[in-house]
């Protein structure tokens, strides 16, 4: 589970984020919705342990920022960012040494395989393109074996089937009991994905919503009643 | 810790894979250290014509390092940019489960390198130039790579993990030491002004104890007093302190709590890296790291250029936006290196009578020096619209290079009319040497283009200004050499304008050329 409490979060003089609170059980997929500047990033980056920040931020109820809990967490940046030194396979090996996982490496041939790695993995970091980058990403993210997964903007820069790929392992973690956050604008993508949704607006959870409360709705309809826009 | 060394273990491994799969890194690799050699061995040379090759020599020198660099590292690390972070840091290693204090010792593994490499060199100079017994240098060496790394590392751990630390505090702080470097700076340029450079002067201001008293620095410094000329009341009690000052910083930072809180820094710090590197190789003039988003002015412009003219419109109101419009950093350099260059050469460059031949020289000097300084022009290659304008190669490339010629001829106004007043050129041949500059600047640009195209990516860009400077060497090697002939054979008056027509006429040449850079984005080779 990931639970966060009054979270709150300034630049110099602005307030990026003010006392947001959200949870998310485990087994489920949260989906952090918002426009450009609401506060998103400045969330995840938050729980990622990049920022300084007021409030409370908990990992399976063990505070973020205690080693312990960053052993069971993963992370996917919006833009990833390699090693340039270092091949698609170091990088795996990297994570694997870093959060002592205990995946094996039969594992770590299907998840290259399954986002089309398998013969990409002496690449090193600087000769790989922007969507190639993500796959590392998430194949990184996933050695991990976490208990908590974070993405922010992980569709972007995919190609289809990597998306679908993505999307049946982003159900498969929920179904093991993993809780997953996802943040993103593109909202058809997550549409079969979430179980609860929160939306933010200028620094501040405005709304959120179970699935199971809103029957038929699709995102996009709920979306746009929260924040009064109107649909594309 | 095991991560991190498989993380540096395997990059360097890579590294060197991919060194060796390019010859052309190995030589360049060779002929850094060979010139670095003959860097040190020039020193040697220089301390011993200055007869400075004894231990109160080294004393001299290792103070005036010491002072130096002890608090310009302070100063980078209170700032939390004393350690490379890199852009992977950010998303694989600070939010992976290592201990924040861990992840710092080890990113800093590039300063403990330079440490060392400064530590061996220092060892090999004591013994071979300064003539210091063997002991007493190994001693040195211990503690220069070991005693002074364990003193930076808690320095640094202190400043990065201290979270009470205020902002206020640190810049409080960083201006105190900057302002004490200055004043040293100062008192040192004024003491051997009066006093002239020798050993005798030099020692004397260098025994002054004020300097060992000076906490921790100073202390450092009686060390290695210590060590090199034995003991004294003052660099005992200097030594003395400055180990129980490292033992009490070591104690401190172990216990200090550190939950990665300088990560938000350490990240912003990899993103302006990036940035930073990136303006290097457009050739920017860069003088720090994270620059502040620059303010633009409001200005109202009529658009009305068309063809590759348009790429001129938008930089003369790009230039317009700009706080200080075309005036740059680079003509606050000019006026400072002009300022110098007259005070420090006006006895030589007067009493020879042909000032303005020292005037040239100084110009075509300036010219390499500033080999790596592009501008903002370069960037206009990188604009895929420059491709699609619909109008002539070599129209772009002048209209693309033409502000970079006014800003030239206006930083080579600022060097000569000063340089010029103050030696009391004749105002003709400082018009004739602006004009020179400008076209060297010209011709520097263009050959730089035409470098590209001749080795594109093959040799890199260190490479790609090797071929450029040779090229450059050559060409301007013949036209000196054509104008002191004519000059000579003919009338001495005519090598400034011959060198101005002939530089004019090989730039022109080279613009022609060069322009076949700007009919198609892909670089020939």
């Amino acid at each position: 589970m990931l639970e966060i409490q009054e979270l709150s979060k300034s630049y110099g003089k602005t307030l990026a984020v003010d006392k947001v609170s959200f949870f998310v059980p485990d087994g489920q997929v949260g989906i952090l919705l918002g426009p450009n500047g609401a506060g998103k990033s400045t969330i995840i980056k938050s729980i990622a342990g990049l920022l300084r920040y007021k409030g409370r931020i908990g990992i399976q109820g063990i505070l973020a920022k205690d080693l312990a809990a960053k052993k069971i967490f993963a992370y996917v940046p919006e833009i990833p960012a390699m090693f340039e030194a270092l091949t698609v396979r170091e990088h795996i090996e990297y994570v694997r040494k870093a959060y002592g996982s205990s995946i094996t490496d039969e594992e770590v041939e299907t998840i290259l395989k399954r986002f089309e790695l398998e013969d990409k993995q002496e690449k090193l970091g600087n000769e790989l393109s922007k969507g190639m980058m993500q796959k590392v990403s998430i194949c990184c993210a996933l050695a991990v074996k976490p208990k908590v997964m974070l993405l922010d903007e992980p569709m972007v820069g995919l190609d289809p089937r990597a998306i679908k790929e993505l999307k049946e392992v982003v159900l498969e973690l929920r179904n093991s009991g993993v809780t997953v956050l996802i943040s993103t604008h593109m909202l058809e993508m997550v549409e079969d994905l979430w179980d609860v949704m929160f939306v933010m607006e200028k620094g501040q959870i405005i709304g959120s919503y179970q699935k199971s409360e809103v029957g038929e709705k699709d995102l996009d309809a709920l979306f746009f009643e929260m924040t009064g826009g109107e649909r594309a | 810790m095991k991560a991190l060394m498989y993380l540096t273990k395997r990059s360097f491994v890579n590294n060197l894979k991919k060194a060796l799969h390019k010859p052309i890194t190995l030589l360049l690799m060779i002929f850094l250290t060979a010139y670095a050699i003959f860097v040190v061995f020039g020193i040697g040379m220089l301390m011993k014509e200055l007869h400075f090759d004894s231990v109160q020599g080294l004393v001299v020198f290792v103070t005036l390092w010491t002072l130096y660099i002890f608090l310009s590292n302070f100063l980078s690390y209170s700032s939390r940019k004393g350690v490379i972070f890199r852009q992977g840091h950010a998303h694989f290693v600070f939010t992976a489960p290592i201990s924040p204090k861990l992840v710092l010792l080890h990113s800093a593994w590039m300063n403990y390198i330079i440490s060392l490499v400064i530590s061996v060199v220092f060892a090999i100079m004591g013994v071979t130039v300064f003539g210091v017994a063997l002991w007493r240098m190994f001693l040195f060496f211990l503690t220069g790579c070991m005693l002074e790394i364990v003193c930076e590392c808690s320095i640094m751990v202190w400043f990065y993990t201290n979270e009470k630390l205020s902002e206020k505090a640190v810049k409080v702080l960083g201006w105190g030491i900057k302002g004490f470097l200055a004043a040293i700076t100062l008192v040192i340029f004024l003491y051997f002004r009066r006093e002239g450079i020798s050993l005798g002067s030099a020692s004397a201001f260098f025994d002054w104890p004020v300097l060992q008293m000076l906490p921790l620095v100073g202390w450092n410094i009686s060390i290695y007093r210590l060590i090199l000329l034995g003991p004294t009341t003052l660099n005992l009690i200097g030594s003395v302190l400055y180990l129980v000052s490292v033992a009490v910083l070591v104690f401190i930072v172990f216990r200090m709590k550190c939950d990665g809180g300088y990560y938000e820094e350490a990240a912003k710090f990899a993103d302006d890296y990036v940035e930073m590197k990136k303006k290097k190789n457009n050739g920017e003039m860069v003088t720090r790291i994270g620059e502040k988003r620059r303010a633009f002015r409001k200005v109202n412009n009529a658009y009305d250029a068309k063809g590759a003219k348009a790429i001129f419109s938008r930089q003369l109101l790009e230039y317009k936006k700009e706080k200080y419009f075309i005036f740059s950093k680079m003509t606050v350099f000019s006026l400072v290196l002009a300022a110098i260059m007259a005070y420090t050469m006006r006895e030589s460059a007067v009493d020879s009578g042909v000032p303005q031949f020292f005037l040239l020289g100084i110009i075509a000097y300036m010219c390499l020096v500033m080999s790596g300084y592009m501008g903002k022009w370069e960037k206009e290659l990188q604009n895929p619209y420059l491709f699609l304008i619909p109008d002539k190669a070599y129209k772009k490339l002048w209209y693309a290079t033409a502000m970079e010629h006014v800003k030239a001829m206006l930083d080579g106004t600022i060097m000569c009319v000063s340089i010029g007043f103050a030696w009391g050129v004749s105002p003709v041949y400082v018009v004739q040497t602006i004009l020179i500059y400008t076209v060297l600047q010209a011709n520097r640009l263009y050959m730089r283009v035409l470098a590209q195209c001749l080795v594109g990516n093959l040799l890199g860009k260190a490479g790609q200004d090797i071929i450029r400077v040779l090229m450059q060497m050559v060409i301007l090697g013949i036209g000196i050499t054509l104008a002191v002939v004519i000059g000579m054979l003919v009338n001495i008056n005519l090598i400034f304008p011959v060198t101005l027509i002939y530089t004019f006429v090989v730039t022109v040449l080279l613009g022609l050329i060069a322009s076949v850079r700007f009919d198609t984005m892909e670089q020939l080779a």
